[in-house]
């Protein structure tokens, strides 16, 4: 990527939206937001953070005891300190106090345990006179990045009732279909500027984009291949995180030659194609799983189409490449792009066929949650059933041969990082968004509205 | 074929040379120390990060041939990146290393300089034969851009920086005298500064005691006064210092008005605790007005029987107060901070108002001789968003706080007028 590429992506990412210059921002109004996901609950622990808009909305109504800022590193939030233990397998949190749930409750030590352990039953943790204790098997080195999670937001479960510790209180849900919070006079980081959000959910792309132009929405999701569309017909459309699509072989490689035919399957796939044709730019060709920006390596792996070597590779073993392919049934763009890599695969000497079931390799798109770049890393591991990556230190060597030694498994085939969007009403001020799709809603005001 | 060149031919000399000659042997003894300086500063910047990648690509390669290309992909520029590149050369030629063509070469060295989130990255790519090559990389923090100094040279209003911290300023006032001192109002804290030379070095901190929350767009706003030395007014806030001793300051939960205006005209205005604005009741009243507009801010212009007020309101126009009738500007177009400044310009009084173009805020002066905004400076442009802008007490100059968009620091100016300019 070009470093005014670069930049102009950070300008993107940090002034998604329109910035609201000399004029001070306004209490008041509704922020009206539509999504495609349609979740049966709004309980951190027990829904599956799929989109990120999803875990955008978890983040309205439930802090974390840690966030991590623009460059990733973890900044105080319901916790004000931490420390680990030799060995990073137990933490110690020291927790900000005279804190309340929506309920009026006081969000204490006892509390905030009870939340962790209903997120991760894996951890044993325990209150103590000022704060919390976590311990983890095996050692987190990353823990605090892991707690800023939208998973790990802290929520009182009370015969069934949610009560959120966040910005907002839960007004209205109706599962899967609309959910209403009302902003909470007395939250500890001020009262947000809007006095309520509206989600609609389970909305097509299509109904999103209509109701954007008919000003019945403020914010809607826009597919990444429709995003520049929606920009030469005058919306205003703004990032939302970054997620990566890649192949994941279901099992890893039993030989050589095995190995072989991957890589040529990697270096015959023609990633510019598809993000020029199918995703219309709205993508970078990747031959890294996490992004040269959070890195600073990714350009030593190469992403550029290299038939020749890929036919070369795959004339030199006798082994036989019948894979099937599976990809997202639900996602138009998912069997499109499907489609070409089977040609691609063609072209190379390979025998790939489309499959809905018990597929040798899947194509999937997976959302980088998170701006710690060894946090992600496991977290695509575990998505891809790789084991866990090793990491000697926190340098960036460290991290450099552990994203290699996962690559050289040849498990995952990175592909493309692929730009999310959202289209934002003309009246909506101040959007603000983090690299890693973190949305800022708090900083949030509308136009042309009286307090 | 090969063209015949033109005779070179040489400029006449220039009368002022000589002036200039001696100009220039006068100041460069001190331009070239400077630069030395600066040059040395540089070079000790990188040199660990040199050592480093260099110790490392000698494990790699051992002493011997080698050629080398270095590639910038960061945000350095292209003479920090040549420093780098001649210290990498040097520490390699000191643990051996010969450099020659890539055709002579035993190992063939590209060097990347790449950045992540917080770091700089710099990554050798070995290649020796025909395997795969060898990588070697040393990361160094990366610093925030630094703070650029804005001094305006060509306009009416005078940008003069007083203070930049990380955390968002609320109002800055300055106790002109010799030495001068400083206050700055933050969320947490009134800081206490001395000027010590050029700089500002900081004396106290008096932390600011709150029991509610802070509203979003915090706001707040010092004020000089006589009998003590200064009051902080911030949402549902009231702090007083005291001076028994050492200095020190009270707060208190406190609903009492906030002065919005200056020495010249006094007007006082009830904040809403909870919000970013003014309620819109004011104290005393404007004559036969007890209630202006909701409003962010507010200025002055007096007239030869009464004050006409001006208030950026929350409805996003302008209205003007004159003790009888409340009037919408509707034609002007500025945005939420307005300060009034008496100068010795024009008409004297001058209305400041902030207001934005394409990329970023800017403070612009008007003067009303009626009731019709005139243009009375240029815009002073700042690198981001006017996040506040106050009279100063005097009602001599006023403070206007920008969120610096290159270094995410808020930095506060004071704003004079350079009327001969």
């Amino acid at each position: 990527m070009t470093r005014t590429a670069l930049l102009s992506i950070v300008a993107a990412s940090l002034l998604a939206g329109t910035a609201f210059g000399a004029a001070r921002p306004r209490y008041g109004g509704t922020l009206r937001l539509t999504t495609s996901a349609a979740p049966a609950s709004v309980d951190p622990a027990s829904s599956t953070l799929g989109t990120l808009t999803i875990a955008n909305i978890y983040r309205l109504l439930f802090d974390t005891l840690v966030v991590l800022d623009a460059r990733g590193k973890p900044q105080p939030a319901l916790a004000t300190a931490w420390q680990a233990e030799p060995g990073e397998q137990r933490w110690h949190f020291q927790l900000r106090p005279g804190l309340t749930f929506q309920d009026g409750t006081a969000i204490t030590a006892d509390a905030i345990a009870a939340s962790l352990r209903a997120a991760n039953a894996n951890w044993k943790v325990f209150p103590t006179a000022n704060g919390i204790d976590i311990e983890c098997q095996p050692a987190e080195p990353t823990l605090p990045s892991q707690l800023a999670l939208p998973a790990y937001g802290i929520a009182k479960r009370t015969a069934g009732k949610l009560s959120a510790s966040g910005a907002f209180a839960i007004s209205r849900w109706d599962p899967g279909k609309k959910l209403t919070l009302t902003a909470r006079e007395d939250y500890w980081r001020g009262r947000t500027f809007v006095d309520s959000i509206e989600i609609d959910m389970a909305k097509s792309f299509r109904d999103q984009i209509i109701a954007l132009d008919l000003n019945q929405a403020d914010v809607v999701e826009i597919p990444a291949e429709q995003a520049r569309h929606a920009t030469a017909e005058g919306r205003h459309v703004g990032n939302s995180g970054v997620d990566l699509l890649a192949l994941v072989f279901t099992r890893d490689s039993r030989s050589p030659d095995e190995s072989k035919l991957r890589d040529a399957l990697a270096m015959g796939i023609d990633r510019a194609a598809i993000n020029n044709g199918l995703l219309q730019g709205q993508g970078e060709p990747a031959g890294t799983l996490l992004p040269n920006w959070m890195t600073g390596y990714a350009f030593l792996f190469p992403a550029e189409l290299n038939l020749g070597s890929a036919r070369r590779m795959r004339a030199e073993t006798l082994a036989v490449s019948s894979w099937s392919l599976g990809y997202d049934a639900a996602d138009p763009l998912s069997r499109i792009i499907a489609e070409r890599i089977v040609l691609n695969a063609r072209d190379a000497g390979l025998t790939l066929q489309l499959s809905s079931a018990t597929p040798d390799l899947r194509l999937q798109r997976i959302p980088l949650q998170s701006l710690e770049p060894r946090f992600v890393l496991t977290m695509l591991a575990a998505k891809a059933g790789m084991p866990v990556p090793k990491f000697a230190d926190d340098s960036s060597a460290s991290l450099y041969a552990a994203e290699a030694a996962l690559l050289q498994s040849r498990r995952i085939i990175p592909l493309l990082h692929v730009r999310n969007s959202l289209g934002l009403g003309a009246n909506v001020k101040n959007w603000t968004v983090d690299r890693d799709g973190t949305w800022h809603p708090e900083d949030v005001w509308l136009g042309g509205e009286k307090p | 074929m090969r063209g015949t060149w033109p005779k070179p031919i040489y400029n006449p000399r220039i009368p002022l040379m000589p002036a200039l000659r001696s100009r220039l042997l006068r100041t460069a003894p001190a331009l070239l120390c400077t630069f030395l300086f600066l040059s040395t500063m540089q070079a000790q910047k990188w040199s660990g990060a040199q050592t480093q990648l260099a110790a490392r690509i000698v494990a790699l390669t051992g002493p011997g041939t080698m050629s080398l290309e270095l590639v910038n992909k960061c945000s350095l520029s292209r003479s920090e990146a040549d420093e780098i590149r001649r210290g990498i050369l040097t520490e390699l030629a000191a643990a051996g290393a010969q450099f020659v063509n890539a055709e002579r070469a035993a190992a063939t060295l590209k060097i990347y300089l790449s950045e992540d989130l917080t770091n700089y990255l710099w990554i050798a790519e070995v290649r020796q034969g025909a395997g795969e090559p060898a990588i070697a990389m040393v990361s160094l923090p990366r610093p925030d851009a630094p703070i650029a100094e804005h001094e305006t040279l060509v306009t009416t209003i005078h940008k003069g920086l007083l203070w930049s911290q990380d955390t968002r300023i609320l109002d800055v006032a300055v106790i002109d005298g010799n030495p001068s001192n400083m206050l700055v109002l933050d969320e947490s804290n009134v800081g206490v500064y001395r000027l010590q030379g050029v700089r500002w070095q900081q004396e106290q901190r008096l932390p600011i005691a709150h029991s509610r929350p802070w509203p979003r767009d915090l706001r707040g706003r010092l004020q000089l006064r006589k009998d003590h030395l200064f009051d902080a007014y911030l949402p549902g806030v009231y702090c007083k210092s005291t001076m028994a001793g050492s200095l020190t300051m009270s707060c208190f939960d406190s609903d009492d008005p906030w002065p919005v205006g200056t020495d010249q005209a006094v007007l006082s205005a009830f904040f809403a605790p909870a919000r970013n604005f003014f309620t819109g009741v004011v104290a005393p009243p404007l004559g036969a007005q007890n209630t202006v507009p909701a409003f962010y801010s507010a200025a002055f212009v007096p007239r030869e029987k009464y004050t006409l007020w001006l208030f950026a309101a929350v409805d996003g126009h302008v209205h003007f107060a004159d003790g009888m009738r409340d009037q919408v500007a509707a034609k002007l177009a500025w945005g939420s901070d307005l300060a009034t400044v008496h100068s010795n310009c024009g008409s004297g009084w001058q209305v400041l108002a902030s207001t934005s173009n394409a990329s970023n805020d800017t403070v612009e002066a008007f003067e009303f001789p009626d009731r019709e905004a005139i243009a009375a400076s240029q815009p002073a442009d700042f690198n981001g968003t006017i996040t506040a802008l106050w009279a100063e007490t005097s009602g001599a100059s006023a403070i206007a706080i920008a969120h610096n968009s290159e270094t995410g620091k808020y930095d506060a100016y004071r704003l004079t007028f350079d009327c001969g300019r």
